[in-house]
């Protein structure tokens, strides 16, 4: 027997800890990751949120973010291949053609 | 357990979605066509081919919304169609076809049939986006619009900054999907349903979720922070400059107009339905948390730091960048004047604003062709081109505010739907600021004009060909914008302002 | 029985993702996501989600990190180095996450008493209640998603593509 609160706290830590990473890391295929893995810590929430409520559209959205994800993850990779064509270089710090 | 919503019937939400379906189909049909019958045509006969059947999905799509019922809805609130939605669903279709009629001379890729399904599918994800209230289907066409305006950026593979520009936008973008998303889910563990109007019921009912008052805090703050960054608002601007800068300008000018309409519409629509019972107030004596004094920050500080850093660029494109984050911060003035005229004015002035941009970066596309990019370049613009100079004029003149044209009016219906939102002028701190600012970006637009029109020609530089295709979007844009700003009741009527 | 499985793969999903972030070479940081999206799976099992968890190994650590690895090997990824910007981004990056982490724990656990408890196996959604949802009430956003993966592929290979 486990609140449910402690799943959402666990998720907490998982959605902080991609938000460091994406902040931390410098090659940009771990950036990414990091962005996956938010996903992934924002899914365990909606799961929680549908055992809380006992009603299905929790466990729909994550099958949609599985989906959309997917997506993301080829169209991602795909822009990741075209700038390491270009630049060769798969560093964030170097990807700076434009000034901020 | 809840009981199970009651079923679709799919012939109705067939009835319902045959504008998008309409414009899906053309996409299908181009790409079909690009890939088979014109493989081995020459890039004119299939960018021509590309721009007429585009152009007629996107028509056929006008007429079906004309005829189709002005009130109607799916259950579970999947669809949920007024006469506002399909107003602003005939606007992302005009703007769909400005923007195809402007990319009759690109020279950039050779994946044209790609370049153009993107275009209709990314109008069709928009469509779906302005006419839903569930969060799934929110969700799912709000990443669908990103994913396709991500390509769209990236689409350039002959300049490096185009790659590097998709990459920004990608990381930043999939990081605020992860906000968003995280936003979602704490609404929907407060109110235990997905559906815009539901969750308004639970939050203003006896009995929300566990921890109801922090977690609805965090969920508006994270819910502010994945649309601020849809929308370019501070400080979630960073990868507007360089997306604007690096990406092709048709898809440029795409990215500025279209998708700012359709974002600002579903981020009003989340806030005011959803969230309605805990807007809060950000009047200077009559604090109260909620969205509303979370907006008004995020307002604020875009008007500030867009239009500032605007004075500071040399780069056209950079310049529009900056522009259009505190054009963000006057728009969102209309979400937090939180009524029925805040969202109408909120509408006039985006529609209008997107017009504007098209055109002006309709103007900097057909500029580089001859490597126009910085502001000093301009130079003797009005001698050599004086039609298209006389656009700029019009476009930037319009984006600054400038009577009559439509600009002008935007920002006033905008200041005083704004005004009246609170009692006691509670906000007019908010609009004295955004009124400076106005006057500040009127500095950096007229610095453009005048290279343009001022600045000493350099010698001898032949008059400037531009696309007959071009010239004639160009001149369509700039009179709507004129005749929308001196008969304002036109688009107004429709928006639902008397 | 319930609480250990939650304690062992809650663990090892936090071990995964510290091994993410503490990694330098990217394969490394590739392989510990699998290891949490799989614990992920565990607790979706605990959580009452069959399909999910299901989707969750076949998707999540099947597809799309194979997919990851495999650019990686493409591209040939090295360990990262230590520039100039990543040590503002710690400046950044950690107090942030912190921030955050603190403001989430400390709601979840003071109102850690109105949260339901779960029994295992006292609400399981079955795949057919799943698709059942899924095709009758959800059918737009499913076609709409339809759309969206055949722009996935269209851009994928536009963008992939070397250009002659």
């Amino acid at each position: 027997m486990v609140p449910i609160s402690w799943y959402l706290i666990l998720s907490a830590v998982l959605f902080s800890i991609g938000v460091a990473a994406f902040f931390i890391k410098r090659n940009i295929i771990t950036v990414f990751m990091s962005i996956e893995l938010m996903l992934n810590a924002v899914n365990l929430t909606f799961v929680g949120f549908a055992q809380q409520w006992h009603e299905v559209s929790g466990q729909i959205f994550v099958f949609f973010v599985m989906v959309v994800a997917a997506a993301e993850a080829a169209v991602g990779l795909a822009i990741i291949i075209a700038v390491f064509r270009a630049r060769s270089t798969l560093n964030v710090d170097q990807i700076d053609l434009m000034k901020l | 357990m809840n009981p199970m919503p009651v079923s679709v019937s799919y012939s109705e939400l067939l009835r319902l979605t045959w504008p998008e379906i309409a414009v899906t189909l053309a996409g299908i049909l181009i790409l079909a066509l690009d890939l088979t019958v014109l493989r081995r045509a020459s890039l004119a006969a299939r960018l021509r081919s590309g721009v007429a059947i585009a152009c007629a999905g996107c028509i056929a799509a006008l007429f079906l919304l004309g005829y189709s019922d002005a009130f109607a809805s799916l259950p579970g609130s999947m669809l949920v169609i007024t006469p506002l939605t399909h107003v602003v669903q005939m606007a992302l279709l005009a703007l769909a076809i400005f923007t195809l009629l402007l990319s009759f001379s690109i020279r950039f890729t050779s994946h044209i049939g790609e370049y153009f399904a993107l275009i209709l599918f990314a109008t069709v994800a928009m469509m779906f986006l302005v006419a839903t209230q569930n969060l799934l289907l929110i969700f799912v066409a709000l990443e669908f619009l990103s994913l396709s305006l991500y390509i769209l950026t990236g689409f350039d593979k002959h300049s490096r900054q185009s790659a590097e520009a998709a990459l920004k936008y990608f990381l930043f973008g999939g990081m605020s999907a992860g906000f968003l998303l995280f936003g979602m889910s704490l609404l929907y563990g407060l109110s235990g349903s997905i559906e815009l109007p539901k969750i308004a019921a639970a939050l203003s009912g006896p009995a929300p979720g566990p921890g109801y008052d922090p977690l609805l805090w965090v969920a508006i703050v994270m819910v502010a922070i994945g649309f601020g960054f849809k929308i370019a608002a501070a400080p979630f601007h960073l990868w507007a400059p360089d997306a604007y800068q690096g990406a092709p300008t048709v898809s440029a000018g795409f990215l500025a107009s279209s998708s700012k309409v359709a974002s600002f519409f579903i981020f009003a629509q989340v806030v005011a339905v959803a969230l309605a019972p805990v807007a809060g107030s950000g009047a200077a004596r009559a604090y109260t948390p909620g969205w509303v004094p979370t907006l008004i920050l995020i307002a604020a500080l875009s008007m500030v730091v867009g239009n500032l850093a605007a004075l500071a660029q040399t780069s056209l494109r950079r310049l529009l960048a900056y522009s259009a984050i505190g054009h963000a911060g006057y728009m969102l003035l209309g979400i937090i004047a939180h009524s029925p005229r805040g969202l109408s004015a909120l509408l006039y002035y985006v529609i209008t604003y997107a017009l504007a941009v098209v055109g002006a970066f309709g103007v900097l596309g057909a500029l580089e062709s001859e490597g126009i990019d910085r502001i000093a370049d301009l130079a003797g613009l009005s001698k050599r081109a004086p039609g298209l100079a006389l656009c700029l004029l019009i476009f930037l003149l319009s984006l600054a505010g400038i009577p009559p044209l439509s600009g002008f009016f935007a920002k006033f219906y905008i200041f005083s739907a704004a005004l009246e939102s609170e009692p006691h002028l509670g906000l007019l701190w908010l609009i004295l600021l955004a009124v400076a600012m106005s006057a500040v970006s009127l500095y950096y637009y007229l610095r453009v004009l005048k290279a343009a029109y001022v600045a000493p020609a350099p010698l001898d530089q032949p008059k400037l060909r531009i696309a007959p295709a071009t010239r004639l979007t160009l001149w369509i844009l700039a009179a709507l914008v004129v005749l929308v700003g001196c008969a304002p009741s036109l688009l107004l009527n429709s928006l639902g302002i008397r | 029985m319930h609480l250990a499985l939650f304690l062992i793969f809650g663990a090892l999903c936090v071990a995964g993702a510290l091994n993410l972030l503490l990694q330098r070479h990217p394969i490394n940081s590739a392989l510990s996501l699998i290891v949490v999206m799989s614990s992920l799976a565990v607790l979706y099992l605990l959580l009452g989600a069959e399909f999910l968890a299901a989707a969750q190994v076949i998707v999540y650590s099947g597809a799309i990190m194979v997919l990851f690895t495999f650019v990686i090997m493409l591209l040939n990824a090295g360990r990262e180095e230590r520039t100039r910007g990543s040590k503002m981004a710690y400046v950044i990056g950690f107090p942030g996450a912190a921030v955050l982490l603190a403001l989430l724990a400390d709601i979840f656990i003071t109102h850690s008493g109105e949260f339901h408890r779960v029994h295992a196996g006292e609400y399981v959604v079955s795949t057919a209640a799943l698709s059942g949802v899924l095709f009758r009430d959800l059918l737009l956003p499913f076609e709409v998603t339809s759309i969206l993966i055949l722009i996935a592929i269209l851009g994928a290979v536009a963008l992939a593509r070397k250009e002659h």
